[in-house]
């Protein structure tokens, strides 16, 4: 009896020492789709297995309040030792000093990765590129080929880009020249900023002083991009726009890889061609933006927490994690010269475009700014307001924001 | 004695902690965070009267406070009218009385989100209710009634009137069957025609219930949320109070003490109109 007392309390001791010997780290992440979720498992599974004294905490967030909570839980200090950011979220955390300064530990194997601009805030590195974004144009050729294009045609220029939507548009009263989306909150502006770039317009001046949102070339685009979504506009959410136009009834769709990923689980049946988003000479700007992994500026486990956010993000992980999401663009180089990226030319055209995308400014105010912005292109879409207008009083504004 | 009230508030503490955890110190922590800039992930300031100051000379918080007027003044008056008169419907006896008053009730116990989903569906370009709309002369919106700024709030109102009118019926049905029946037959001894009965004796009679309804309706239309949410977003010129507190407070800079001074104007407005129904629910004298 005694004997048993003292193998199982040797046992329990034996159990808690190695319970104290194990750091536990906290992650924060969004990726709940059954599609992705096993592989953000086994990629934790692994890396403790590599790290024995490292005990990882899974928790899910979700798009919907995930940013809520990651808000509400720095606010209570109570953050988690890594999160998954947005780069649009990264200022607004740096700023308010939750985020550890990364950049001792990235300047090892910086230039293998892309995507720092949108983790630098005031100079210093907040966070480490996971996998990055853009959007393409999507192009139904079957469409394309009836109204009178070849079927390997694929518009270049903006001009030209406006002629063939046109013809598409001008097929039958059910079929639309080009998707365009209605006032979505953190979407529309989206769809708006590579038009607006691709016409050489800037939202502040090279040294981000001055809102210029209404420079000639700013409203030479916004009227660019009002006439295409009044004489060609199939308008809808981007749910909406994306399956109109997978169901054929639309020439051209501005998407990033999701809807690739849609077709090939869907088994979606139609001809379509990915292609750059158009400029004044071809290719244009598209819009960029990505997923970051940070570290709590008061976790205790930063040394863990590092070495966690270098495994996740390791070109294999990468490779693994995008095969899994369908994702076009790790961040890591050497992932993008993997087979798969390589040999698929759906996937290469993502990562061409990246190489010419633009990411909005690395600015805590971002928010109020892109809200600034999309209240003024709603105004000329869809309500009275002239594009100049428009534009002029969204500078006044954003101005008047950067002044307080 | 003592032992039993020991006993009864033991009993009754877990209802009294969860009240005061969860709603009355919320409450009054609202109402203090009101008067400060408290912003999360910044910190907080006592700044007096200065939020209620910047509301009344925020155009979105006017502008949502605008639509709200809208939507409740717009929703009331028809729910009222029509939740009475299928109330009259249903209480005839008739075959398969009680599957129409369940249908009538149905939509009033279905989720809100559902319903808001099922009609953005219906109110899409080429959608139900357009080629309705088309059939019986009137162009829809080209984008979709949601998608437009002259008919997305109409559209919500609509939704909301066919949702609570199940609901008000069974109030407005309880309340026909307390009138007495004795009071109509004497009515027609008396010669009174059917609608001289409908506007001497039901609508008197009713005038309690109907003012019940009015409080508890317009109280449910001041907070109105779900839909908009669901259905647009607060986009297309339909953002109401409790949009732009969820908005200012949660999604977009995250302003607790501004989104608390907003909740606090929408209390005392609610509270305003809410007195006034009561004062008239007091009234000894019959308002029809």
């Amino acid at each position: 009896m005694s004997r048993r007392i003292a193998f199982i309390s040797l046992a329990l001791f034996l159990m808690a020492s190695t319970a104290i010997g194990q750091t536990k780290v906290t992650w924060w992440q969004f990726w709940t789709d059954p599609n992705i979720r096993p592989t953000i498992q086994a990629i934790v599974d692994e890396f403790e297995k590599q790290n024995p004294d490292i005990e990882v905490e899974l928790t899910d967030l979700t798009w919907s309040n995930g940013h809520e909570k990651i808000v509400i839980a720095f606010s209570t200090g109570r953050g988690p030792d890594v999160v998954e950011l947005g780069s649009d979220w990264i200022a607004q955390f740096a700023e308010s000093g939750h985020l550890a300064d990364l950049g001792e530990f990235v300047s090892s194997d910086s230039a293998d990765f892309q995507g720092w601009g949108m983790a630098t805030y005031n100079e210093k590195i907040y966070a480490r590129p996971w996998f990055l974004g853009t959007r393409v144009m999507y192009v139904n050729r079957t469409l394309l080929t009836r109204a009178g294009y070849d079927n390997d045609f694929v518009p270049y220029t903006l001009d030209h880009f406006k002629e063939v939507a046109y013809k598409i548009d001008s097929l039958s009263n059910k079929i639309y020249g080009f998707g365009s989306n209605t006032a979505e909150k953190h979407r529309l502006y989206k769809k708006f900023l590579p038009f607006f770039w691709s016409m050489d317009a800037q939202l502040f001046t090279d040294d981000g002083k001055y809102c210029i949102i209404s420079s000639v070339q700013a409203v030479d685009a916004l009227i660019y991009y009002k006439e295409l979504h009044d004489s060609t506009g199939y308008v809808g959410t981007q749910r909406q726009i994306e399956d109109a136009f997978l169901d054929g009834k639309i020439g051209f769709v501005q998407s990033g890889d999701w809807l690739l990923k849609r077709i090939e689980l869907e088994k979606r049946n139609i001809d379509f061609v990915i292609t750059n988003v158009p400029g004044l000479k071809y290719p244009g700007y598209s819009f960029k933006g990505g997923e970051f992994l940070a570290v709590n500026a008061n976790s205790e486990n930063k040394v863990a927490a590092k070495k966690l956010i270098r495994f996740i993000t390791s070109p294999e992980n990468q490779i693994k994690f995008c095969k899994a999401n369908y994702s076009a663009n790790p961040s890591s180089k050497e992932a993008q010269k993997d087979p798969y990226f390589a040999e698929n030319e759906n996937l290469q055209a993502f990562i061409r475009q990246i190489r010419l995308a633009v990411h909005p400014p690395v600015d805590p105010d971002w928010v109020h700014i892109e809200n600034i912005i999309e209240e003024a292109i709603e105004d000329a879409l869809f309500g009275q307001g002239l594009p100049a207008t428009a534009l002029r009083d969204a500078q006044i504004k954003i101005t008047n924001l950067k002044k307080k | 004695m003592k032992q039993s009230r020991k006993t009864a508030l033991l009993l009754a503490s877990p209802w009294i902690l969860t009240f005061l955890i969860f709603w009355a110190i919320p409450l009054v922590h609202s109402l203090i965070i009101g008067f400060t800039d408290y912003q999360l992930l910044k910190g907080s300031e006592w700044i007096g009267l200065a939020n209620y100051k910047e509301l009344l000379s925020d155009q979105s918080f006017l502008d949502s406070l605008s639509n709200t007027f809208i939507f409740v003044l717009g929703t009331i008056p028809v729910t009222t009218i029509i939740s009475l008169g299928l109330a009259l419907l249903v209480n005839r006896n008739f075959k398969g009385r009680a599957l129409f008053r369940s249908a009538y009730f149905l939509p009033s116990i279905t989720s809100m989100v559902v319903i808001a989903l099922i009609f953005a569906n219906l109110y899409e370009r080429g959608g139900y209710v357009a080629t309705l709309a088309a059939m019986i002369g009137f162009t829809p919106p080209e984008h979709g009634f949601l998608f437009d700024s002259s008919t997305a709030l109409y559209s919500i109102m609509a939704m909301d009137v066919w949702m609570s009118v199940g609901y008000y019926m069974l109030i407005f049905l309880a309340g026909l069957k307390a009138i007495p029946d004795e009071l109509y037959e004497a009515a027609e001894i008396a010669g009174a025609s059917r609608i001289r009965q409908f506007f001497s004796i039901t609508l008197p009679l009713l005038q309690p219930v109907a003012l019940f309804i009015l409080v508890i309706n317009s109280i449910k239309s001041f907070q109105v949320f779900i839909e908009i949410f669901v259905m647009t977003s607060g986009k297309f010129e339909t953002s109401t109070i409790v949009y732009f507190i969820y908005e200012t407070g949660l999604r977009t800079d995250f302003r607790l003490g501004y989104a608390s001074a907003a909740a606090y104007l929408l209390f005392l407005i609610i509270g305003g109109f809410s007195l006034i129904q009561f004062a008239l629910m007091r009234r000894k004298q019959p308002l029809w």
